[in-house]
This record gives C-alpha cells, structure tokens and sequence, in this order.
C-alpha cells in the first residue's frame, strides 16, 4: 500500500508537470500567431494607405460592371456608431456604387435609417426610389435589412405557402411538391416584400468571420469578405477588397 | 476545438485533370476525417456534389459518381473500425440507384458508431434544404402527425436534414482554393459560422492546413449575435 502511494506521487506530479508544460507550449503557439496578425494588420494599414493615397493606379479607376449589388454586414454594436456608417456609405457613394444594402443581425441600422438619410442626401431608401429618377454618379439605392428579412422572412413565406397547399389540399392528393418549391418561396418573399436582389459582394465590418445571419435566401453566390471591426475601416482596404472582387470568376458550379 | 467542421472540398479538377484531381481529393478527405477523429471534433460534414454540378460534362458526373461509390465500399470496413458514423444529405433521388443503395446501406451499418459523425453532402442544394423542410412539415400537418398554427424559424431548422446531427449548425466553415462564397451550402445553418478561406487547393489541404483553420477559429472572438457582457 505505502509502495502504491509512493508511486502515485511522483506519476501525479509528472501529469501535472506535462499539463502544464503543454498550457504553456499552446499559449506560446497562440502569442506567436497574434503577433503575426499584428504584423500583417500593420502591412494592411500600410497597404490600405497607399492605395488611398491614389499611387497604385489600378484602384484609381475601379470597373463596377460586375459589382451590381453590395452588401455591407455590420456587427450590430458596432452599428451603434453611426457616424463610421455614414462615412462608410459616403465612400461607397463616392466610388460610384449605386445599389447598396446595410444590414445587422439587430435591426441597429433600420433605426438609425433618419439620421443615416439625413447626412447622405444623395441616398435613397429603396422602397422610396422613384424608378424614372436617373441614377447619376452622385445617387446611391440603399436598402435597410435585418433578420426580419432573413430567416423569419423564410418562416413567413413558409406560412403563405402552407396556406395555398392546404387549399390544394382538399382538392388534390398533392404533397406539397407544387407549392413548396424554390420558385414558389422567392415569389412568396416578394409578395412579403423581402425579396431584394442576391449581393454580388458581402463586406463583413466586426470582430467575428461570419455572415451574421445574412437573409440565406441571397446568398448562394455571393462573394464574402471580412473586413475586420468597424472602428478600424480604411478607405484603402474597401478599394482593395472591391478590386479582388472585379477580378473573380465565377463557375456556378460547372 | 469546434464541435462541428464543415467543409467546401474545392479545388480538386484544377489540381489536376481527369480523375487524379478527384482521387488525390479523396485522400485529402480520408486524413480530415482521421484528424477529427484523433482530435474530438464531433460532426464533420464535406459539400462532395452540389445540385448545381449535374450540368457538369456526363463523363465527370460519372467518374464522380463510380468514385463515391468506390469510396464508400473501400472505407465501410475502416469506418466500423474507426467508429464513424456516416450520413448523406441531398437530394439522393438524382443519384444512381447502386449509389443510394450504398448510402443507405452504411447509413445503417454504422449508425451506432459514435466516435465521428461524417455528413456527405451529395446533390446537395441550401435552398432546396429549406424548401425540403418546409414540405416535410406540411407533410406532417397534413397527415396529422403535427398540430401546427404557424411555421416557426425553429421548426424549419428541425426538419433540415441537418438535424439528423446533434450540433447541426457548423462552429467552423473551411473553403479551400482561394473562393470566397457558400455556393448554395448550409445557407441557414451557417448564419453564425466562423468562415475560413484559405487559398490551398483540396488535394493540398493538409494537417498544416487544418491546423492554421483550427488556430484561427480558436483567435476569433465569437459571438452568436448576443452581446458579451
């Protein structure tokens, strides 16, 4: 017995020893990769500068031929800062995008939608876009989004479709192939008024790499880029990410 | 580590021509799967076929087909060792009959394993996922098995077939080949996944590579849209 616990104590304090030993090899791995994000994030400060700055001439002159939609996620605290989000759209503005839609998984940016408007006189909200106005370099289409025009939208056009297949239901054997169909939900969120265009390019402004509960039903194909937190955007990093985007090409899958 | 890895095997006919791309893939798919299992990471799930790849040239469609089924038949006795458990999703109805046959054949035989949860996704489409769900709880409704007032965002996300998987949402998204976009994957259950693109292509996407996914997941600060307080 005397002989079990001597050898119980020098094998508990070697497990110990290891898993310490281990904890600090992970924390050394994790202060090794935050330092070389540091150090690209510094290479990304100069980068967006320089091309801010108008000296690389292939971002002085962008072809938006392919960038017909886009759309900017926004973490929905970092939504709150409204001014960083007029300054963002008056960039878009600037560079001559014409169709733009905001969105937070909160709805931050739909009530902030006056004090958005108010600064950027040259936007219209979507639904108020008169379609014989001219879309001049200066006028910009904005659409305010959130999960009500996600998931919940999906729900929702569920419902009006569950509606019609009842319906059928008494009058035909049909089980739900006619009415639940991919046609049939799009055009159920258009009768919803949730049925804006799929994005081309997703910009994602805050701390975590994910969509943010983007409405999915317009987001097969669209391009996503992270652009890191929104108090940190750079005017260069917006040109760069807009200029990878006109160079990509797109299979659909063949 | 992430309960749930899903990912965009992409790459794979520009790593090479014919069928080396393809099998060179597969390889990449059998170290994945064995990593997952070695470092406790639940579910697994691969986007192998999407519905938007049928229009593919015949020749590929069924070289990748012949090789799903080689797959299955040469991995089943690894898979049993291993205690994975394998699942497919997709429209299976689109599949050859031989192909579907095997699914459901090692969907069964392994379906007490435990250790890994490997979720093939095969003529798979997200947007055909949602109309899917929707119909089955009609279905449902209709034949009385379901008292229902309203569709709910919840009870669509209960019939997905990713709910066959105890974490269905993916905690981590990989995409090999430098593209940046889902191409019609997980379109609801990705909501709120950490996405990782990285510019390797498939067949070259290795333990080095899974590491750096896994190491960038675990620097995020990820939240599920509730604020840290």
């Amino acid at each position: 017995m005397g002989s079990t616990n001597k050898m119980r104590g020098p094998n508990c304090w070697t497990a110990r020893v290891g898993s310490f030993g281990l904890q600090l090899i992970w924390h050394f791995i994790h202060f090794i990769i935050s330092t070389c994000y540091f150090v690209l994030g510094l290479a990304d400060a100069v980068d967006s500068y320089v091309i801010s700055s108008g000296l690389l001439k292939k971002y002085n002159d962008l072809n938006l031929g392919k960038l017909r939609y886009l759309a900017i996620g926004v973490d929905s605290d970092e939504a709150r800062q409204t001014s960083k989000v007029i300054k963002l759209l008056q960039w878009l503005s600037d560079i001559g995008m014409k169709h733009v839609c905001l969105y937070d998984e909160e709805g931050v940016l739909k009530k902030s939608k006056d004090a958005i408007l108010e600064k950027l006189s040259h936007v219209r909200l979507f639904e108020e876009t008169d379609e014989k106005l001219p879309l001049d370099k200066k006028n910009m289409n904005l659409e305010l989004a959130s999960p009500s025009d996600g998931k919940e939208a999906v729900a929702k056009a569920a419902n009006l479709l569950f509606t019609k297949h009842l319906e059928l239901k008494s009058a035909t054997e049909d089980q739900g192939e006619n009415v639940f169909t991919e046609a049939n939900m799009s055009e159920a969120l258009r009768a919803l008024g949730c049925s804006g265009p799929e994005p081309d390019l997703l910009l994602v402004y805050g701390p975590a790499r994910c969509h943010l509960g983007f409405p999915p039903w317009r987001l097969r194909y669209t391009e996503i880029v992270h652009m890191g937190p929104l108090k940190s955007m750079k005017h260069g990093s917006l040109m760069k990410a807009i200029y990878k985007f006109t160079l990509v090409h797109q299979n659909y899958g063949k | 580590m992430p309960r749930h890895v899903a990912v965009i095997m992409d790459g794979n006919a520009r790593w090479a021509r014919r069928s080396a791309g393809h099998e060179a893939g597969v390889k990449s798919l059998r170290e994945l799967t064995k990593l997952c299992s070695e470092w406790g990471i639940g579910v697994l799930t691969v986007f192998a076929f999407s519905s938007d790849n049928w229009v593919r040239p015949k020749a590929e469609v069924e070289l990748l087909m012949g090789l799903f089924e080689r797959v299955i038949q040469m991995e089943l006795e690894n898979f049993m060792r291993e205690g994975v458990q394998v699942c497919m999703i997709g429209d299976s109805l689109n599949l050859p009959k031989s192909l579907q046959k095997l699914f459901a054949d090692a969907e069964e035989m392994t379906k007490n394993n435990s250790r890994l949860q490997l979720i093939a996704a095969v003529s798979y489409s997200g947007k055909h996922g949602i109309v899917q769900a929707c119909r089955t709880i009609a279905c449902k409704v209709k034949d009385s098995h379901l008292e229902l007032e309203d569709f709910g965002e919840r009870l669509i996300e209960r019939e997905l077939e990713t709910s066959c998987s105890e974490f269905p949402c993916p905690d981590l998204l990989i995409r090999t080949s430098g593209e940046l976009r889902l191409s019609n994957f997980m379109l609801w259950q990705l909501a709120y996944t950490e996405l990782f693109f990285v510019r390797a292509l498939w067949p070259d996407f290795g333990k080095a590579e899974f590491i750096e996914a896994l190491l960038s997941y675990q620097q995020r600060q990820r939240r599920y849209g509730a604020r840290v307080s």
